[in-house]
């Protein structure tokens, strides 16, 4: 069985992390694990995405369009971006939370009554894809976990919480002294628990 | 983790592919290793950056790709293993030395990584490398992903003494930008002792004569690699059942075997790693009994071109898939879709599922998306040096030629609309060539020329265009944006920067000095931070003739950013205060920053005269903005200079953590 996971959102956001933790998890329980990353323009704000893939199976580093189990949206806009990844009905684990592009920005200089995109507008759209999805607000539970910088984890949290995902969330757990800074240890650890239980 | 990278316990780890390559490094008992940063290579750099010290490695970043090759390859002259990566545009600008290192060879283990980008992820033009191995008769490995790197990255070290010759490994963006569980061996370093270049009397000399005579040598050492290749165990066949066979490198191969088993078939495999030279028996003897063969491969028809040749005489009948088929592109990357298409068609088999069509319905959901591409981060000093130029160039837009270069900067061209007085998108074509070209243009052309350069790209390829500018009294501006790092590859220390790898201090090259010493006269030196303070700089220079140079200084919000969290300094964001906001839109207008958008309600303000203002205010996010204070500075209802509450925008009250990702 391959368990495909599609991430994504704006540079800044902490994505790389939440792959980083499940590989670690994976190469200590014994599974393999392959992912796709984005770097390379090291400036922030750009639209970024990691393609995770679990199973025995797995060669290619990317996810082929309509096998994603899961897709992890840390941004709404990007979340959409990527929706071609996701299998019809897969879930969608979405924070709540937008970041408005520069563009879009600009496109309002010239003419304020045009809207920013709303989450509203694009779970619409997701919704057309599928029914499984889960809106998390990500901050909240962060700033309730003693960081607002653990939005990430949260979200791992509940990712971890997906049907039939390869990896608990003990697993997880006890991954994250090793990545995160010794001070953030305990926030990143309640706030994996947050999004656990909200997931 | 670079933990991991140096664990010498751990007999297996999840390493990215970039790790991967210097865990092999280490542990074959690299010794010099220099590098110029460029994606997707850099973190090669940024590895070895951080532990060179521990393992007694000799490391340099060097000027620029051709400095870092020769630095290897005259460490391996003079008797230590050492390692190179660069990205397909530095094998370029590394070439004029590479070509050369084909006839002299080398002498201990000498390894040079170098990746192509399909796609141009993030390069100026979509080249095959692979072109380079044949026409300098040096070999080349190509891995099919991180385990793989690794495995051949260290066999490469062998090959290299064996043969006294450069081994190259080619990769691509996917292969390096992967994340996999690698196994790990031991590390087995030895103590870095100095060797004697004229111990081993060994001649590096090539011109004329002596060339004629290494030629030969060369093209006999080339048979003999091709031998060996014959047997490499990165060759392998797996054995099928169809009379058509599939012959594969790098990153497709794994796209080849995921989709033969979503389809359910079962042709043979041959997986070339040792792409150069080719094992052209194991080749014919795979095609010799096929009736069809299928080629996937990215980018240009290497493999396929040379299948067909030996095919002419090995088997002529035999029907060859690939490029010149029309089955597969030789313009950016390949995918399972890619592939599962394309055998769908030449195996015939009927299958419901259609990749395209998922791709078409679910981009119609897409309609309305906005776009996000890259644009400067919050407390970019490029912002700003672009704000004053933009604003000095009011009323003399069609006046000029603005010449881009490779770096951050270059991501105007992207936001040409944003910046709608340079015509940012005119040209860009390669590190330092806004210098040569902005000559020919001013030559040419009636229009004043404007070239930007950042200061790294001022270091690598800056410096011959600065001194044809000089000596010629070229009529150019020249605006060297100095943000202290190469900022876009990761903020990697460059010659201007004051320090080396692990941190160690290092002779801090200071530009103005340089130019000076060229004899350039006009030389304007900014705080680009203090913005309105360029704009008089940029006028002058517009007004005179001859080279004139403004050294833009302010360094890289990112670098500073992480720079502070070391100290234990915070950030300090702003505000708007929107009760008092005119809705001018100067700040979002003028600056474009990331950390300022627009109030999704309108609001009124009425000032003491009675005066009213509705509008949409605009709005800092607290967490995104990094405190430079710009936005203030060009704010029309702030004075920055004796801020007040009646100033529209201020300093929060609160200062802000650094981000810890930094």
């Amino acid at each position: 069985m391959t368990y495909n996971i599609m991430t994504c959102g704006v540079g800044g956001q902490g994505l790389m992390l939440v792959s980083n933790i499940l590989g670690l998890a994976c190469a200590e329980y014994g599974l393999n694990i392959r992912t796709a990353e984005t770097h390379g323009l090291a400036q922030r704000s750009g639209s970024i995405y990691t393609h995770i893939r679990i199973g025995e199976r797995v060669f290619s580093p990317l996810i082929p369009y309509g096998e994603a189990n899961v897709l992890l949206g840390m941004e709404a806009i990007e979340a959409l971006r990527y929706i071609e990844y996701l299998k019809p009905n897969g879930s969608i684990i979405l924070n709540n939370y937008i970041w408005y592009p520069v563009q879009s920005t600009f496109e309002r200089v010239k003419n304020p009554e045009t809207e920013y995109v709303s989450t509203e507008k694009i779970l619409k759209q997701l919704q057309k894809v599928t029914d499984k999805i889960h809106v998390i607000n990500a901050l909240e539970l962060a700033k309730q976990a003693g960081h607002p910088l653990t939005s990430n984890v949260v979200l791992l949290g509940a990712l971890a919480r997906s049907e039939n995902f390869p990896v608990s969330v003990e697993q997880i757990s006890k991954i994250i002294p090793r990545v995160v800074p010794e001070k953030a240890i305990d926030a990143n650890l309640k706030a994996l628990t947050l999004g656990f239980k909200v997931g | 983790m670079i933990s991991d990278v140096i664990s010498e316990e751990k007999t297996k780890a999840f390493l990215f592919c970039n790790e991967a390559i210097v865990r092999a490094a280490l542990e074959s008992d690299v010794k010099v290793v220099a590098f110029y940063p460029g994606s997707p290579v850099s973190e090669i750099l940024d590895t070895f950056f951080q532990i060179s010290d521990k393992f007694d490695i000799k490391m340099e970043v060097a000027t620029n790709e051709k400095v870092a090759l020769e630095i290897v390859a005259g460490a391996s002259m003079g008797g230590q293993r050492s390692l190179t990566a660069l990205k397909s545009v530095g094998l370029n600008v590394a070439s004029d030395t590479f070509f050369s290192l084909g006839y002299t060879g080398i002498n201990k283990g000498c390894v040079l990584v170098f990746a192509d980008d399909p796609y141009c992820h993030s390069s100026q033009s979509e080249e095959d490398g692979r072109f380079f191995a044949e026409n300098s008769y040096i070999p080349m490995l190509e891995p099919t992903d991180p385990v793989e790197a690794k495995e051949m990255v260290k066999k490469a070290f062998v090959l290299s003494e064996e043969f006294k010759t450069l081994v190259l490994i080619r990769t691509t963006t996917r292969i390096n930008h992967q994340s996999t569980v690698v196994p790990l061996e031991p590390l087995d370093r030895t103590e870095f002792t100095p060797s004697s270049f004229r111990a081993f009397n060994k001649k590096y000399a090539t011109v004329g004569s002596k060339a004629r005579e290494l030629k030969s040598k060369m093209l006999e050492r080339r048979d003999r690699i091709k031998n060996a290749f014959e047997d490499s165990r990165f060759n392998n066949i797996t054995e099928g059942e169809l009379d058509h066979g599939i012959i594969v490198s790098g990153v497709s191969y794994n796209y080849v075997k995921e989709v033969c088993s979503r389809l359910e078939i079962n042709p043979p495999i041959l997986k070339l790693g040792t792409t150069y030279p080719l094992p052209t028996l194991l080749i014919s003897n795979f095609i010799e009994n096929l009736s069809g063969v299928i080629i996937v491969e990215e980018l240009s028809p290497y493999l396929e071109l040379r299948v067909k040749a030996l095919a002419k005489d090995t088997n002529p009948d035999i029907k060859i898939y690939g490029k010149e088929s029309g089955h597969f592109s030789e313009a950016f990357e390949y995918n399972i879709p890619i592939v599962f298409k394309a055998f769908q068609e030449i195996f015939q088999i009927d299958t419901k599922t259609d990749y395209n069509a998922i791709l078409k319905k679910r981009n119609e959901l897409k309609t309305f998306l906005p776009v996000r591409i890259p644009v400067f981060c919050p407390g970019c000093p490029h912002r700003v040096t672009f704000w004053a130029l933009n604003r000095a160039l009011a009323g003399k837009s069609n006046k000029i030629a603005f010449i881009n270069d490779i770096g951050c900067y270059s991501m105007l061209l992207l936001n040409k609309d944003i910046y709608n007085k340079m015509n940012a998108d005119d040209l860009l074509l390669a590190m330092g060539a806004t210098l040569g070209t902005g000559s020919g243009i001013s030559l040419a052309a009636e229009e004043k020329v404007i070239s930007v350069i950042g200061d790294s790209t001022f270091f690598h390829a800056g410096l011959p265009g600065m001194v044809n500018i000089c000596n010629n009294d070229e009529d150019v501006i020249v605006v060297v944006l100095d943000n202290s790092v190469t900022a876009m590859t990761g903020q990697q220390a460059n010659p201007g920067t004051g320090y080396g790898p692990s941190g160690v201090p290092k002779h801090k090259i200071i530009i103005e000095d340089v130019l000076k010493g060229i004899g350039f006269e006009n030389i304007v030196i900014t705080d680009c931070f203090d913005a309105k303070s360029s704009i008089p700089a940029f006028k002058n220079a517009l007004e005179k003739r001859g080279p004139s140079i403004i050294i833009s200084r302010g360094p890289c919000a990112l670098w500073n950013d992480r720079n502070k969290r070391k100290r234990g300094e915070q950030i300090q964001p702003y505000y708007v205060d929107n009760s008092i906001c005119r809705k001018c839109h100067t700040c979002m207008r003028d600056f474009y920053c990331p950390a300022i958008s627009m109030e999704a309600e309108s609001s009124q303000y009425i000032d003491l005269n009675n005066k009213s203002w509705q509008g949409y205010s605009s709005h800092i996010s607290n967490e995104l903005c990094d405190g430079c204070g710009v936005c203030s500075i060009i704010c029309p209802y702030t004075n920055h200079k004796q801020r007040s509450e009646n100033d529209v925008i201020k300093p929060y009250k609160q200062q802000r953590e650094v981000r810890h990702d930094l």
